[in-house]
């Protein structure tokens, strides 16, 4: 078999990939491409599957590597680039021989790589525990939309488990249509169409709220030093979108 | 008057409070409501690029100081303003409920006496914390002139407690602050040291500035926070360009506040806590203050380029955080690299190094990044001023073009 226009696929999951990337190694293949599920293969692709026990796979990466190793490829595995897989896939390689010493070779271009992507989806995830708003629904669930770049509404929701133990909440990801529901227990993440939510209707007690939120902030602001470049810098303009405060600021820009 | 119109007030009444942190605290939630995160987290940031954590408000805006520099002075005719207990628990609570905010800033002006005041701030928070459950950021003010008592309460509550200085010399609070005394501000900061642990103040204390009211030079006041951060192990100090917001003939007339010089301040600041900077280091009689073009850093290594070019693979750690263009992060990766393999210029890009700043101070595996012929006083410090006027202009381009 030409390995060219081989792509290896594997089940969309995390432990499903290490997998993947475990028998590609023992195998000693190295890979022109590896794609999830949902891969449209074109006219010269060749797809391979290879038959995946995934407990194994995490099994043999826990015993061969580190707990940091592990935990940065997963925050690599939740990011968009279109090349994580591959990148995960040399980052690993390399783990096995360098271990934790992997986090200094940033000569290594994948080290560099898959620094660089790792800290872009915890970065983003952190400005998200800061950055989403809820508003409370008649049944007093409290609901959130964020649309973020990467994969981080599992990461957020560990967050707010800690945080909004005592309530009933729901966080949507719109860019991905997928929902995570907390039950004051155990927070569920599934797709949007599994559930559908119609009762988006608020309070009056909540626009009350919104409102006072609204005019603290046009209030905390100082006049004599307003600086808008400092505050795209730290809160660029695609996060204002479900901010609450911004709206007055997206129509004025807008007109 | 109702509760929207008593939150424009208080809430404009505090803002001039430069503290923003919601950080250094680790309470896990509980039965009730909310928790707090080690590293602090922004949940928004204002029109004036400050960011917002915590709802920062004044308990009322009454005050018996008559204060020249401050809003809320007696002598002020402005409209006042006083919230209950409840109404400052059901906001903050409804505004944490919704991710709005870290936690609660309380600040107050003094109503009767200091110790009728910490009362009202002890009576709020234990509302908050008991009734309400509510284990979000607390960040309280002390009010100069506090019992014991009073202080050993309210820091049993809340995550930060403070009290500001305000001016950075005596006599410059003599004149502006006629009824406060530096004594019982040091009394505070004193309090707080001693009895600083888990259950008390977790996390620290802090304190504040103004800057260009009064006289004071910046060595004065890098000085004074040095000395600060020695006496009492403040977490930070935070510096408030002054605005005027009265007219008086002690203060001075700026139409601009300086702005710049509180980010020099800032600078100087990181570098006392962080980098092993001294006030001597930085500052010194003949230049007592700090070169407006060039940050700090820079044009200490401009002033010692005797002690450069630093070889990056053998100097010491606390040389590496002398460079320029070299910060906390970068100069841990360097240390640890090193170890493994030489370095070479290409590496330090990998590792977040600005090569554009740190070219000049370096060597590695001893080649300069030029040719050596320009390792040169006068060429170094206008290549660095000319870059920083090149990126300023650059920015604003990109600003005008996204609007």
């Amino acid at each position: 078999m030409k390995q060219t226009n081989s792509i290896y696929l594997y089940q969309n999951t995390f432990s499903s990939l290490l997998s993947l990337i475990q028998l590609l190694i023992e195998a000693k293949i190295k890979p022109i491409n590896i794609k999830n599920t949902n891969y449209t293969p074109s006219l010269f692709d060749t797809i391979i599957t290879l038959e995946i026990n995934e407990k194994d796979g995490i099994n043999f990466w826990i015993s061969k590597t580190t707990k940091e190793i592990i935990k940065t490829t997963y925050y690599i595995f939740l990011s968009n680039n279109p090349e994580k897989e591959l990148i995960i896939y040399y980052f690993l390689l390399n783990s096995l021989k360098y271990q934790n010493k992997i986090f200094y070779l940033r000569r290594l271009n994948c080290v560099t790589k898959a620094l660089k992507i790792s800290h872009q989806v915890t970065n983003e995830a952190h400005k998200f525990k800061g950055f989403t708003r809820f508003k409370e629904l008649k049944n007093h669930i409290l609901y959130a939309e964020i649309a973020p770049e990467n994969d981080i509404l599992i990461l957020l929701s560990h967050h707010f488990k800690n945080r909004l133990k005592n309530e009933y909440w729901i966080i949507k990801d719109t860019n991905r249509q997928i929902i995570s529901i907390y039950d004051k227990n155990k927070f569920y993440i599934v797709d949007n169409n599994i559930l559908k939510i119609d009762h988006l209707a608020t309070t009056m007690e909540n626009e009350k709220i919104e409102k006072l939120w609204k005019s603290f902030y046009k209030t905390i602001g100082i006049k004599e030093r307003q600086n808008d470049r400092c505050r795209m810098n730290f809160m660029p303009k695609k996060y204002w979108k479900n901010m609450l405060e911004m709206s007055e600021e997206i129509e004025k820009n807008n007109k | 008057m109702n509760l929207e119109e008593k939150l424009k007030i208080l809430a404009d009444s505090a803002k001039y409070d430069a503290s923003c942190s919601s950080s250094g605290s680790t309470r896990k939630s509980k039965n009730g409501i909310g928790n707090t995160a080690y590293a602090g987290i922004c949940h928004s940031f204002a029109s004036d690029g400050r960011c917002i954590s915590l709802l920062k408000i004044l308990l009322t805006n009454c005050c018996i100081f008559d204060c020249k520099y401050c809003l809320n002075r007696k002598s002020n005719t402005i409209q006042r303003a006083i919230f209950t207990p409840e109404e400052i628990a059901k906001i903050t609570i409804n505004f944490y409920k919704r991710n709005y905010i870290e936690g609660l800033f309380l600040s107050s002006g003094i109503l009767k006496n200091p110790d009728y005041t910490m009362n009202l701030l002890i009576k709020t928070i234990e509302l908050l914390r008991h009734k309400y459950r509510f284990g979000g950021y607390i960040h309280a003010k002390a009010i100069p002139g506090a019992s014991e008592t009073s202080l050993k309460k309210l820091g049993s509550l809340v995550d930060r407690l403070s009290a500001n200085i305000e001016l950075p010399t005596e006599s410059s609070l003599k004149l502006l602050a006629p009824n406060k005394e530096i004594s019982k501000v040091d009394n505070i900061m004193q309090y707080i040291k001693k009895n600083h642990q888990k259950n008390f103040v977790p996390a620290g204390q802090s304190t504040q500035m103004i800057i260009g009211a009064t006289k004071e030079t910046d060595k004065d006041i890098i000085g004074k926070s040095e000395s600060l951060y020695h006496h009492y192990q403040l977490k930070r100090v935070f510096y408030s360009a002054y605005i005027p917001v009265n007219q008086d003939k002690l203060l001075p007339r700026l139409k601009i506040p300086p702005l710049k010089r509180e980010n020099r301040l800032y600078q100087a600041d990181w570098l006392l806590r962080y980098y092993g900077f001294t006030t001597q280091d930085l500052l010194d009689d003949k230049n007592p203050n700090f070169n407006l073009l060039l940050d700090p850093k820079a044009d200490y290594a401009v002033r010692h380029i005797n002690e450069f070019p630093k070889e990056i693979n053998t100097c010491s750690y606390k040389d590496l955080l002398k460079i320029p263009g070299i910060g906390i992060k970068s100069a841990k990766r360097i240390a640890s690299s090193r170890k493994l393999f030489t370095l070479q210029f290409k590496d330090l890009k990998n590792m977040g190094v600005v090569l554009k700043r740190a070219k000049y101070f370096i060597t590695c595996n001893h080649k300069y990044f030029i040719n050596p012929e320009y390792f040169e006083k006068k060429f170094i410090e206008s290549n660095l001023i000319l870059e920083d006027k090149e990126k300023l202009t650059q920015t604003k381009k990109q600003l005008s073009f996204f609007e």
